[in-house]
């Protein structure tokens, strides 16, 4: 019993220990540091992935590959050093009590943190003027989309699967969608592809379809630039075998009829429902005189409540630094376009919208450490003033 | 660079707009139009200077200039800065031109200013690559562009080839030549920008565009021109929708009269010094004389002070004297001023001038500089008191000069004191002297003020080379994002507090390992352990405002970019200060780091914020890429160089105190062994 008590002990003196917190803080600015560096070569989402939501990774500097805790696993250490030895162990007094709600601010914020990366999803809806969308998509990752086209407008079914399920898919690979009428076999898969002609001079291991095949390339700095790609087989109830060629910047679906129903397949960005509907009914963008650079864009939007029922309807204005925050959504005037349009042409208006149950936390948090570190830092001050006064 | 494929057309069009000049000498001028022009030969003596009083009264007409409104002289001085790489041209005989002086002769007197030493070229191998002999001046010499003229088609066709290598790619010869090609176009632009008040246009003596005009001179002004321009548009219209010979006769005569008008107009095209008809919010895009005609022709509201201001700038563009130049300016004041004032713009450019004029900056410098003088003396007389009160005043005087600059820049923008790089320089200078200064007033041992008056001298000199570097308005508009004043009063302003803080604690941590390199800590422990202490209270106070800057930054991206936090290298550089500072005050808690130790990762400090505040804009990704940064590396690897040095020599310290130490214990053991021998009894 004295040497699981002396083991308790041990482990809690250990991740309550100033040195860990110390060699926690130089680990963390040594990821940070790695990070803002691999961004230039590799992109954020790469470096985001590798360096700050891992628990292990390999850093390569140059010859040498450094092992190296994630940035997940050194942030979740700092949280537990933090609550047991900057909370939970911590003396308490006069003394202390600013230190201790600073360190409750930081934790509050890596809760934040925490909360944000768990339940958290970010995409963007992008209208022009009279657009109307109850969805919103992500900005990288990619779904294949089927989706059923009936006539006269009436409601369509629609399948999806997540690229995470087709990654490494190759000749044989049924995809099971309950209720889907047809087989669907996806028999080569890219997470970045380019859609090229095929000329008589080479030879390609991959389908030609319309004289076009898919070439596999490496993942883009961008992720927002890849261009996922794949080709699928269509087997209907008559046994018969289509071979269809999917591409994210394909300007439309291909469309196949399974029986008297027509089918589109698409490969696309994710998209995520909305418990209301956004219409885009003025897009608003001034430049500072004389030059090409904003000084001002915002969109007037009408959100129309979908779920109560009476579809209410009201206006909103959203611009930079004013976003709409509705049902546990966000939506903020984050970009538009198209960059090249000339004076008069239409432009787009592009909404960032983020699901954060977080969203209002890291203000709290803010608030909580600035008032715990001019307590504590003011205190000192004044003593050492006093003193020095005393002299 | 994509307006130098326009530049061979500026040329052909100099070349078009000024023959005529060369006929017009004033002997044979019957038309009164001005002897001036890019093309004019130079005189062999140059004409007496233009009074202060025209000079000033130029400088102080309004202009819109990458989107907001500012005095004349504002664009003149740092269209020097781009040119010459100073705010004044020094001629051959030691005369110096302020902007103002510059800009009259510049637009008014070309052929005078051609022969003007303005371009600053760095690399004389560019003026080689051009085709001309460089080994007549220094490497580093400021040509004429008279001397340039030979070469410049040479100098374009080159500046054209290789403005197409990605500007990280081009050698230093490319890239003077293709800045060069820059300045010497933006020369061609301001010089050319009169002519179309230069000259008379030809006009057919009878018709119905001559009776329009109400002249048989057969000559006719630009101004006279766009003053009829609305009922000339309508002529235009109805004879184009005239079969009759005769019309299209006439329409083909106006057509050609037009067009050449157009060209020069389009000569005039950059510099928008004519406010449009209208209110600042129905018709904010300033006019330049060419949108002025096209807008009459068009049909659009002229206001009768353009056409007042038309008159004005062809009056300036033939001024023989400086009393003409006087009257003209005059006119120009009374239009477009006035009708600026009555629009609301430009009410603060008198101040802009004044600000620019008081040279606020360089009086801050000139302080901060001569305290470092006496601050020096202290060292070397610490008993001295009067070196060490006028080390003290000149600082706290330095600091006046500053904070005042700042206030004013402030005021003319009516924004919170950091809003661009630039003056993320003057804001952590001004916070780091203050932070310094009021440490020097709780504990006075001449450190703090020592260091105050070196971070200001060398602030200030680091944002005068930054401003040279950039060469480009300090004040200017923001792009839409960063136009909130909330978060510029509060993110930004905090954060640039931390960046001072850890600018100052660095400094001093810096001083404690030189100090102790030459110098015992047992000699004067009480010092040591001051300069810590400020060293520690700098810290502390640098991670209050970094740590409360960097969330508030995280919530002004949560709400312009919906992410609290997304690890954009700005972001990561600001988390890199609060973990630098708070690993810093752990050690020191945890009792891992002391004195030497606190000092030196102080110092190191110093990098990590030059880091995050110029080095990740180095690399050229992420959303906080505003500035422009290039060239500034290499006084930030000079910067890191200084400051890894400060940490080995702390290294050297800490390894000379542990040998000194064994030696003492050794020496200790020794005299113990010899107390305890029986030898000793």
């Amino acid at each position: 019993m004295k040497a699981v008590r002396s083991i308790g002990t041990r482990l809690v003196a250990f991740f309550s220990s100033l040195s860990l917190a110390g060699v926690l803080l130089c680990l963390l600015a040594l990821l940070t540091f790695l990070g803002t560096l691999e961004q230039a070569e590799f992109g954020l989402y790469e470096v985001q992935r590798k360096y700050f939501e891992s628990l292990f990774l390999l850093h390569d500097a140059g010859p040498v590959t450094i092992p190296l805790p994630g940035g997940a696993l050194v942030m979740g250490l700092l949280f537990v050093n933090l609550l047991v030895g900057g909370v939970a162990r911590l003396r308490r007094g006069l003394g202390t009590a600013g230190v201790l709600t600073a360190h409750l601010g930081m934790l509050i914020m890596l809760v934040a943190g925490f909360v944000k990366y768990a339940t958290g999803v970010e995409g963007h809806v992008t209208l022009y003027e009279g657009d109307e969308r109850n969805w919103f998509q992500s900005y990288t990752e990619t779904e294949l989309a089927i989706v059923e086209l009936r006539p006269n407008g009436a409601p369509t079914q629609e399948w999806t699967v997540a690229d995470d399920e087709l990654r490494g898919a190759g000749p044989g690979a049924e995809v099971a969608l309950s209720g889907l009428p047809f087989g669907l076999e996806v028999t080569h898969w890219f997470e970045n592809a380019n859609a090229l002609p095929k000329g008589p001079m080479f030879d390609v291991d991959v389908p030609v379809v319309a004289g076009l095949f898919l070439q596999g390339r490496p993942k883009a700095a961008q992720a927002e630039r890849n261009a996922a790609g794949g080709y699928v087989v269509v087997t209907g109830p008559d046994g018969i075998r289509r071979t269809g060629m999917l591409w994210a910047f394909d300007s439309a679906p291909w469309t196949v009829q399974v029986g008297e129903r027509t089918f589109a397949l698409d490969v696309r960005r994710e998209r995520y429902p909305m418990p209301f509907d956004v219409r885009l009914d003025d897009f608003k963008k001034e430049d500072h005189p004389g030059t090409s650079m904003p000084a001002w864009f915002s969109s007037d939007v009408t959100v129309t409540d979908r779920m109560s029922g009476d579809d209410v309807s009201r206006p909103v204005l959203i611009s930079m630094n004013e976003p709409l925050r509705e049902e546990g959504l966000v939506l903020y005037q984050a970009s538009w376009g198209p960059s090249n349009a000339r004076p008069g042409d239409p432009l787009f208006s592009t909404l960032a919208v983020v699901r954060n149950p977080a969203d209002q936390w890291p203000f709290y948090s803010c608030v909580v450490i600035a008032a715990g570190l001019l307590f504590h830092f003011g205190r000192k001050l004044k003593l050492h003033v006093r003193r020095e006064l005393a002299k | 660079m994509g307006r130098l494929s326009t530049l061979v057309l500026t040329l052909a069009l100099l070349v078009v707009a000024a023959a005529p000049l060369r006929a017009q000498q004033p002997a044979t001028n019957p038309h009164g139009a001005a002897p001036h022009g890019l093309l004019t030969p130079a005189p062999e003596f140059l004409p007496a200077p233009w009074s202060d009083a025209a000079t000033d009264g130029l400088g102080a007409l309004p202009i819109q200039e990458g989107g907001r409104v500012k005095p004349l002289s504002t664009f003149a001085g740092f269209t020097l800065l781009r040119l010459t790489g100073r705010r004044s041209v020094v001629l051959d005989d030691g005369t110096k031109l302020g902007p103002d002086a510059f800009m009259m002769e510049a637009l008014v007197r070309p052929e005078v200013a051609a022969s003007m030493p303005l371009f600053l070229v760095a690399e004389g191998a560019a003026i080689d690559a051009i085709g001309l002999d460089s080994t007549i001046k220094k490497r580093r010499a400021r040509w004429s562009f008279s001397e340039l003229q030979p070469a410049v088609p040479k100098l374009f066709e080159l500046a054209h080839e290789w403005s197409r290598i990605e500007p990280a790619e081009r050698t230093a010869v490319q890239q003077q030549t293709v800045r060069l090609a820059e300045a010497v176009h933006q020369f061609l632009d301001i010089g050319g920008f009169l002519d179309f008040g230069r000259v008379d246009l030809p006009v057919a003596r009878t018709g119905r565009l001559a009776e329009l005009l109400g002249t048989d001179t057969g000559r006719v002004r630009y101004s006279q021109l766009a003053a009829a321009g609305t009922r000339i548009g309508e002529l235009y219209r109805e004879l184009a929708a005239d079969q009759d010979p005769l019309a299209r006769e006439e329409l083909r005569a106006i057509d050609g009269l037009l067009r050449l008008a157009a060209e020069l107009g389009r000569a005039a095209n950059g510099l928008a010094l004519i406010p449009p008809a209208g209110t600042a919010d129905d018709a904010p895009t300033w006019r330049n004389p060419g949108e002025v005609l096209s807008a009459a022709l068009d049909g659009e509201p002229v206001a009768p002070y353009e056409i007042e201001a038309l008159r004005g700038f062809e009056a300036l563009a033939r001024a023989m004297d400086d009393g003409a130049a006087i009257a003209a300016v005059a006119t120009l004041d009374a239009s477009t001023r006035a009708a600026a004032r009555a629009r609301g713009e430009g009410l603060k450019n008198d101040l802009e001038r004044s600000y620019y004029a008081a040279k606020p900056l360089t009086w801050s410098v000139m302080a901060f500089v001569l305290a470092f003088v006496f601050a020096a003396i202290t060292w070397l007389r610490p008993r001295a008191k009067l070196p060490y009160r006028i080390c003290s005043v000149l600082s706290w005087t330095g600091l006046a000069f500053l904070i005042g600059a700042i206030v004013v820049r402030c005021i003319i923008r009516g924004r919170p004191p950091v809003s661009t790089l630039y003056e993320t320089v003057l804001f952590v200078t001004a916070t780091g002297v203050l932070l310094g200064l009021v440490t020097e007033l709780i504990d006075r041992r001449r450190i703090a003020v020592s260091a105050s008056a070196a971070l200001g001298f060398v602030g200030l000199f680091l944002a005068g080379g930054y401003e040279k570097l950039d060469a480009k308005d300090t004040m200017p508009e923001l792009v839409a994002v960063l136009d909130t004043n909330f978060w510029l009063a509060t993110h930004v302003t905090t954060i640039t507090i931390g960046y001072a803080a850890g600018m100052l604690a660095a400094l001093l941590g810096s001083i404690y390992v030189v100090l102790r390199l030459f110098r015992q800590r047992s000699s004067s422990p009480e010092t040591f352990k001051s300069l810590t202490r400020m060293v520690y209270g700098t810290i502390c106070f640098g991670v209050i405002c970094s740590l409360v800057g960097t969330i508030l930054g995280g919530l002004w991206a949560n709400d312009s970019w919906g992410r609290f936090w997304g690890w954009d290298p700005k972001e990561n550089g600001a988390l890199l200060i609060c973990l630098a500072m708070t690993a810093i005050l752990h050690g020191r808690m945890s009792g891992h780091l002391k004195e030497l130790g606190i000092c030196v990762a102080a110092a190191f400090g110093g990098t990590v914020v030059a880091f995050s505040w110029w080095g990740v804009n180095l690399l050229g990704v992420g959303l906080h890429s505003y500035g422009f940064t290039s060239g500034v590396s290499k006084a930030l690897w000079i910067y890191y160089g200084l400051q890894w040095t400060v940490c080995a020599l702390g290294g050297v310290v800490w390894l000379r105190a542990k040998m000194q130490a064994r030696v003492r214990r050794e020496v200790a053991a020794q005299v113990a062994a010899a107390k305890d021998s029986p030898a000793a009894a």
